[in-house]
């Protein structure tokens, strides 16, 4: 059955094997990661840790016309992005974050993403020496603050 | 051994396109530039277009109510997490199956193509390694693979290797993770598609020419002898 869909050159059906993949990417990794983000969220909220960290990293993710609570976003985004997303669209339902703050992340959820999963999938199968790895990390990290400041100058 | 045999079968018809890299090609990549771009979504006096934009074949969820869809408002947990994940599921489909279809036609290739000659001013890299960078946009995995391959083969050094690597890092993945795990956040964006999109792909290489600068100077001592 997936044999005669490989070989197939017609449009149609190239299409659906795309969408084929692209169902099973959602329905495996972003429902399951979704669902965890969404729980998480609910549970920092209730014990209070939201509110915390936004007071804390407030002054830091002000430099990026950034509310505190961005942060969690972008620590996740270091795992996952799509647990990242799920957190997003749970804090902007909450009103905690604003589309605003979405468009201005956008570019990091990318240039940040699942860094640590990355380290193994990536930079180990690629063998680049673990001793570089801080510094590929740390231009991620430049990338990421420099596209967000850029964001935030775009949409004033 | 096994893995072996899986490698080989995907490279060899890709460098076979490689050399055949027709206008068809060079078309499939714009067409897919326009259609994911935003920019033909709503064009004054050709609307007609919008029929060719991502955002606008994506579609829209009936209202169950005023101001919402099967969502709802105010939902929490792992139910509304579910919901939400459910949501983003046709927009995911309709990305991937574009991509594969562009794909097929040498959307990649075109691009790999107009990268090449961009790679040993910027990065300091062989233009050999733009296959591998290319498919990095795609795969993060084959892109890390490639790339490995092309150290083993020497054809690149050590350093080179890890500005590679630097590129690819940051960002890996961005095509399909952009318009996969990205579309849950489209809704929200206030701002074209496109933007985070470029940015995204321009600090790419921001990134990987400080890793340059570095290498070159911070660690110069480590590579002595290449």
């Amino acid at each position: 059955m997936s044999d005669m869909t490989q070989t197939s050159s017609n449009p149609c059906d190239i299409f659906v094997r795309g969408a084929k993949k692209g169902f099973n990417l959602a329905v495996g990794n972003l429902m399951p990661n979704i669902v965890m983000a969404y729980v998480l969220t609910d549970i920092l909220t209730r014990l209070g840790v939201m509110q915390f960290l936004s007071e804390v990293c407030g002054p830091v993710m002000a430099i990026f016309g950034l509310p505190g609570p961005a942060i969690i976003i972008l620590l996740t985004t270091w795992l996952s992005s799509s647990s990242a997303i799920g957190i997003t669209a749970g804090m902007v339902a909450a009103g905690t974050i604003s589309p605003h703050d979405v468009t201005v992340m956008m570019p990091a959820y990318f240039l940040l993403n699942a860094q640590i999963q990355y380290m193994g999938r990536l930079l180990g199968v690629a063998g680049v020496p673990a001793r570089y790895w801080p510094l590929l990390m740390l231009a991620s990290a430049i990338n990421a603050s420099c596209a967000m400041l850029i964001m935030n100058w775009i949409v004033l | 051994m096994a893995e072996e045999t899986k490698k080989t079968p995907p490279a060899e018809p890709a460098q076979e396109k490689e050399e055949r890299i027709g206008v068809k090609a060079y078309i499939a990549l714009a067409v897919a530039v326009a259609y994911f771009s935003g920019a033909l979504s709503d064009v004054e006096g050709m609307k007609w277009l919008a029929a060719f934009d991502f955002t606008t074949l994506s579609g829209a969820f009936g209202k169950i109510k005023e101001g919402g869809n099967f969502l709802g408002t105010a939902g929490v947990g792992a139910r509304q997490g579910f919901l939400f994940a459910l949501s983003l599921t046709p927009a995911v489909m309709l990305a991937l199956g574009c991509l594969e279809i562009l794909a097929h036609y040498g959307a990649l290739k075109a691009a790999q193509k107009l990268l090449t000659p961009l790679l040993r001013p910027l990065l300091g890299i062989p233009g050999a390694t733009g296959l591998a960078l290319i498919t990095d946009l795609q795969s993060t995995d084959a892109g890390a693979a490639l790339t490995r391959e092309l150290y083993e083969d020497k054809i690149v050094t050590k350093k080179e290797l890890i500005i590679m690597s630097a590129w690819q890092y940051s960002g890996a993945g961005m095509v399909n993770n952009y318009f996969t795990i990205g579309a849950g956040a489209f809704s929200f964006l206030i701002a074209p598609l496109f933007i985070p999109f470029i940015l995204i792909f321009i600090f790419k290489f921001v990134g990987a020419i400080f890793v340059r600068v570095m290498l070159n100077t911070v660690y110069k001592g480590d590579f002595k002898d290449e």
